[in-house]
């Protein structure tokens, strides 16, 4: 489509040309409103003229007679020139006096005459003139007629003016809006052609500013932000598909020998329930993808309720104590009392027991891992740390990835899913995750808010959805320490 | 005792049939929400086991009735649906447990053992006794062969519970969930260390064990001769 025609479909000059009709419309009322009150204005004026005239010539008849008025008429057409009015003097015997005013009947009260123009160019010329008549002592007519020919001038100027203006303006509307209704399309066609690159496959393509104004900013702004986003999904699930097939083929395929030296060897409970507990592993995997995916998507917050955090982390702390003294670890806990928090008790505790699980399964013998749960000003705080080996600074993001295993424990049982859980069910509670170095060993900090109220937990989620942009580069060539790494969570 | 088992697939429900069959029960089967109801408002089941997405009235929606009728017999879902409420959600219908497919038949089998094994006397009893070990309810101690032995916590709690039960298979999710309230796999030995623990006050140094390790299933606490 032609871009002109586009511009006269365009918003901006439909506004546009309904704001014009409205102003023709509104002027063409103010038009006649004004032409009325001012001809209205104008015959009181001319009627006032005449009747003061004739007045005046009547006190001349009846005070000085004939002759002073005849005298008074001369003096009045001298002293008016061109505009002067017209008389006609009729006595009471029928002899005309005088007459300006040509052939017409004679006639008391108002009427109008046509005379002959007074200007000798335009001789065969009439005008239309107003005229009054009034009867004197002896029975005579005086009559005096004036030019109306001002106001039907000044009325028929303004009815010009008023369209010429009207006209203009209704235009310059038009054209005003044809224009920004043009520019609108332009700079919106910029923007559409880069959605459809954007929808054709150039995912990393971005939208330009608008540039009309702030708002318009502001929503291109918002566009790319949540391309952004979306991009950031796409690739975090890219990812996860890869890292799936990538890590299930491992014990998949380990699962496929047994079963085929099963064949070879005859039956063997023994391997029978080896490759049970296999499939058991696999399905574990699976399950914990589904709830760290679930928890990403922010399943299970409709059921947050306050959550004493104190008691959880003693269960867990309880639980795994004699865990940690099997493996020559000594596990101790320093929890402040009646810590409460919103969220899932139940998520809250296997998030800890990954923690502290992962702790116990990473470190050497003789490791004293310390769980720690305090109040710092408004928020609470809970760390894991050990004196263990730690997790080089380089990698602390990426462990928090899933299926990101180091290689020191590369050879141990597991599948690298336990952190991502932790991080998941830690962003699910909006509870902030950082991993810093003990100097030796590894610290996890979690800063959690206190049991906040409704008002506060709705302006976190609305905090999130709209800041957030996943940071995938966190940890590498990141400043000094102890902060390594923050790592911030989609919601 | 009869066990009324709902399961629409066919592979599985021969499957669960054959392994409640062997453990000794009878079992009746069916593949409808409707027929569920039906079978259970006529019949009186020792256990209802459930799946949640059957065709026609969800499971959920059965045992509501069902509940909401009267019906008081012991149920448990067995679904694939896992979600973070979908337990709670499955409790608060009316059912006693909560398993979530895939689930090895010990666990199944284990599960309807303790669910029929209600109430009995030692419920309102002050002291637990199994052989020579005696576990006080109101002073919080064991007694072993007339020795005191003092238990932490989570350690009596362990012990009431394999007492309660003994002489029959408790299964590793069975304590994760009600010692320690987890409802999900730790994937890590909290069952094996708490349970060595325990053995090393109750068993270490008396003659006979009492607490037993069924291999690939669980634990059994009793008094073998």
């Amino acid at each position: 489509m032609k871009p002109g025609f586009e511009a006269l479909r365009s918003g901006a000059f439909r506004f546009a040309l309904i704001f014009a009709l409205a102003f023709a419309t509104c002027s063409a009322l103010l038009l006649l409103a004004v032409e009325h009150a001012i001809s209205h204005y104008a015959v009181e004026a001319g009627e006032g003229a005449l009747k003061s005239e004739t007045a005046i010539l009547l006190s001349e008849d009846n005070e000085g007679g004939r002759a002073s008025l005849l005298r008074a008429i001369d003096r009045h057409r001298r002293a008016g020139g061109n505009d002067a009015f017209r008389y006609r003097l009729i006595d009471g015997t029928g002899h005309v006096l005088v007459n300006d005013l040509g052939p017409w009947p004679t006639r008391t009260g108002w009427g109008s005459v046509a005379v002959r123009e007074s200007d000798a160019r335009s001789a065969a010329k009439f005008e239309t003139f107003k005229s009054l008549g009034v009867t004197l002592a002896d029975g005579g007519v005086l009559t005096v007629a004036g030019d109306t020919y001002d106001i039907l001038d000044l009325r028929a100027r303004l009815d010009r003016f008023m369209i010429a203006a009207g006209l203009a303006i209704t235009l310059f509307a038009l054209l005003g809006g044809y224009l920004a209704g043009g520019m609108f399309i332009r700079r919106l066609g910029r923007v559409n052609a880069a959605i459809g690159r954007v929808m054709a496959g150039h995912v990393e393509e971005r939208l330009p500013m608008i540039g009309i104004s702030r708002e318009f900013d502001l929503l291109s702004s918002n566009l790319n932000a949540m391309l952004d986003r979306i991009e950031g999904l796409v690739e975090g699930l890219r990812q996860v598909t890869t890292d799936i097939a990538h890590d299930l083929r491992t014990p998949l395929s380990r699962l496929r020998q047994h079963l085929e030296g099963m064949r070879a060897s005859g039956r063997d409970d023994a391997a029978i329930a080896s490759a049970i507990r296999q499939t058991d592993e696999i399905l574990a995997i699976f399950r914990a993808l589904l709830r760290i995916g679930s928890f990403e998507g922010g399943d299970g917050r409709q059921y947050f309720t306050p959550v004493d955090l104190s008691e959880v982390l003693d269960r867990v702390v309880a639980a795994l104590q004699p865990v940690a003294e099997d493996r020559n670890k000594v596990l101790t806990a320093n929890i402040a009392p009646d810590c409460l928090v919103v969220g899932d008790g139940e998520l809250l505790a296997q998030m800890l027991i990954n923690l502290i699980d992962n702790a116990i399964r990473h470190t050497p013998p003789g490791t004293r891992i310390a769980a720690m749960l305090d109040r710092d000003d408004s928020d609470l705080v809970m760390t894991i740390s050990d004196d263990g080996p730690g997790i080089p600074e380089a990698e602390r993001g990426k462990v928090l990835t899933r299926f990101y295993r180091l290689d020191r424990s590369r050879h141990m049982p597991g599948a690298g899913l336990g952190l991502s859980m932790v991080s998941a069910i830690a962003a699910l509670h909006w509870f902030s995750l950082e991993l810093r170095d003990s100097g030796p060993g590894l610290t996890v900090r979690l800063t959690c808010p206190p049991a906040p109220p409704l008002a506060r937990r709705k302006s976190a989620v609305i905090t999130e959805t709209v800041a957030e942009v996943p940071e995938n580069t966190s940890g590498i060539g990141a400043g000094s320490s102890p902060v390594a790494t923050t790592t911030r969570w989609r919601a | 005792m009869k066990l009324l088992l709902l399961e629409d697939d066919k592979t599985t429900r021969d499957h669960l049939e054959r392994a409640l069959i062997a453990a000794g029960y009878g079992v009746d089967t069916c593949t409808t929400g409707h027929e569920a109801l039906m079978m259970a408002r006529n019949n009186t089941y020792g256990v209802l086991i459930l799946d949640r997405m059957v065709p026609g009235i969800d499971g959920l929606s059965v045992l509501k009735d069902l509940r909401a009728a009267g019906m008081n017999s012991p149920a448990l879902f067995l679904t694939a649906i896992d979600g973070v409420h979908d337990r709670v959600e499955g409790l608060d219908a009316g059912a006693d447990d909560y398993l979530v497919k895939p689930v090895a038949d010990v666990e199944l089998v284990a599960r309807v053992k303790a669910l029929l094994r209600r109430p009995v006397a030692s419920d309102v009893a002050t002291v637990l006794r199994v052989g020579d070990l005696e576990l006080d309810l109101i002073r919080r101690y064991a007694l072993r062969a007339g020795q005191r032995i003092d238990l932490q916590t989570m350690e009596f709690k362990l012990l009431e519970y394999l007492m309660r039960h003994s002489g029959q298979i408790v299964t590793r999710s069975m304590l994760h969930e009600k010692i320690w309230s987890f409802h999900f796999d730790p994937q890590t030995n909290v069952v094996e260390s708490n349970i060595s623990r325990l053995r090393a006050k109750v068993d270490r140094g008396f003659d006979a064990e009492l607490i037993h390790t069924v291999r690939g299933m669980g634990y059994c606490l009793e008094a073998r001769i």
